[in-house]
């Protein structure tokens, strides 16, 4: 961003010019992660429930600087022009803010994770229980550091739960990234950009239940057997910090209840 | 064990008991397969004691949510509604209440004429039992068809509980089963009153 002397400054905007020269060699097997973690350690979660009042149910939650809020409006009349059906109907979207990005913009190279998001929610959301209705999930991603669409499944079944909908179990959800022989847990932006391939899974931890997987790039059989084990440990983990909210929030309320 | 988990929190997904000794009642679900015992919902355990008559003498195990909205009208359950809009065969109405519980977006039901009340069904005048704007305690029929709940006021208990008269607005008084009188201005007016 030079300017000549005299001339006025040019608008400031965060610059393309400003990543690295360098390429991560990331399969290089002394190569530390950028915020010093090992290569299966997760990112510190943080949820919390009950975030809008104006929805039926809601959670916040980050990973990292990954900040996702859900809010759940529901069992709801559906619209006019649907067919009768004698089970729930489930609608998700997920949408970014325009100052998720480190770059202001429009977000939108993201449109399949609404789609993804239904898949990996209605195996675990007990439609019969509501017939007739629908239940809208809404997902707005606050800012964005990568392992986006796990962290918005985690806190969308913890805003269902919130709400009351019945569902058969808390669905937690973590990434692989694959880089050469290295099998990275919870991705940041720049490992998610250079991985060779990626591998995420929905699960229910109590059920021990695969709501979704979805695999991108080459696996050999054993590679994904190995990430699969790897996710699956870290969902469970991530179920049992999930539950420990929900069950804060809801002896909280209860006391205010009481009172 | 079972007064100690009383009083306990629970999250969807864990596990109860097994089906062997329970039932699973509100809130709670069962799988075959395994023959557990689960949780749907998050809020605090409660047991019921069976039925003494009923052949099957497990216990009922529930959760009740802390959280008092969500309700979904059900087959059987008595609602409060406006009524919207008043036709020649049918009256629409917005459902505001489910069982003593608010809705937090309304619902739509619909009152046919045969379902008004329970005698003389094919001489109901539907104009002389509602008029826009009136308040009835109905019973949720079915689920109807896909854009409203079906209605019925056919039980003295059901029909009109408050009413505003048609030219001076004051909220009128029954007086009999089939009429309410305005206070202010003496006018009656046809209804078909719920016997509160």
């Amino acid at each position: 961003m030079a300017t000549r002397a005299g001339s006025a400054p040019s608008t400031y905007s965060p610059s393309t010019q400003k990543r690295k020269q360098t390429r991560l060699d990331l399969k290089d097997p002394d190569w530390v992660r950028s915020d010093g973690r090992l290569f299966h350690q997760c990112r510190p979660a943080f949820f919390r429930t009950g975030a809008v009042t104006a929805a039926a149910g809601s959670a916040y939650a980050e990973l990292g600087d990954t900040k996702v809020i859900v809010s759940v409006f529901g069992p709801r009349e559906s619209k006019k022009a649907m067919m009768y059906s004698d089970t729930g109907r489930l609608n998700c979207n997920v949408s970014y803010t325009t100052f998720a990005t480190s770059v202001r913009g429009q977000g939108s190279d993201h449109k399949e994770f609404s789609s993804m998001l239904h898949k990996a929610l209605e195996g675990a959301i007990i439609l019969e229980s509501f017939p007739k209705t629908t239940v809208d999930v809404f997902a707005l991603v606050l800012e964005t550091s990568g392992s986006d669409l796990p962290l918005i499944v985690s806190c969308a079944s913890l805003a269902l739960a919130d709400a009351g909908i019945m569902i058969y179990d808390l669905v937690t959800a973590v990434s692989v990234s694959c880089h050469g022989s290295n099998l990275i847990l919870d991705p940041l932006v720049e490992e998610e950009s250079y991985q060779e391939g990626s591998l995420m899974i929905t699960y229910m931890p109590s059920r021990e239940e695969v709501t979704q997987l979805t695999i991108t790039g080459e696996w050999s059989p054993t590679r994904i057997h190995e990430a699969m084990n790897l996710c699956l440990s870290a969902c469970s983990n991530l179920g049992n910090v999930m539950r420990s909210c929900l069950k804060e929030a809801a002896a909280a309320a209860s006391d205010d209840t009481n009172e | 064990m079972k007064t100690k988990d009383e009083e306990r929190m629970v999250t969807p997904g864990e596990i109860l008991g097994k089906a062997s000794e329970m039932r699973p009642g509100r809130g709670a679900y069962a799988v075959a397969e395994t023959g557990d015992v689960y949780a749907s919902l998050t809020g605090r355990l409660s047991w019921l004691p069976p039925r003494p008559d009923s052949p099957d003498q497990r216990p009922i195990v529930e959760i009740t949510g802390h959280k008092a909205h969500g309700v979904v009208p059900e087959p059987g359950s008595i609602v409060i509604a406006r009524v919207k809009k008043v036709m020649a065969k049918m009256a629409s109405a917005d459902i505001m209440c489910v069982d003593e519980k608010s809705v937090r977006e309304k619902f739509t039901g619909i009152i046919r004429q045969q379902d008004v009340r329970a005698t003389e069904i094919d001489k109901v005048d539907i104009h002389s039992s509602f008029r826009a704007g009136d308040i009835v305690r109905a019973s949720v029929l079915s689920l109807g068809d896909a854009r409203a709940y079906y209605l019925s006021t056919a039980k003295n208990e059901l029909g009109v509980v408050s009413a505003a008269e048609s030219t001076t607005g004051a909220t009128m008084i029954p007086i009999s089963w089939t009429e309410m009188q305005c206070p202010l201005s003496g006018q009656i007016e046809p209804r078909k009153v719920a016997k509160v």
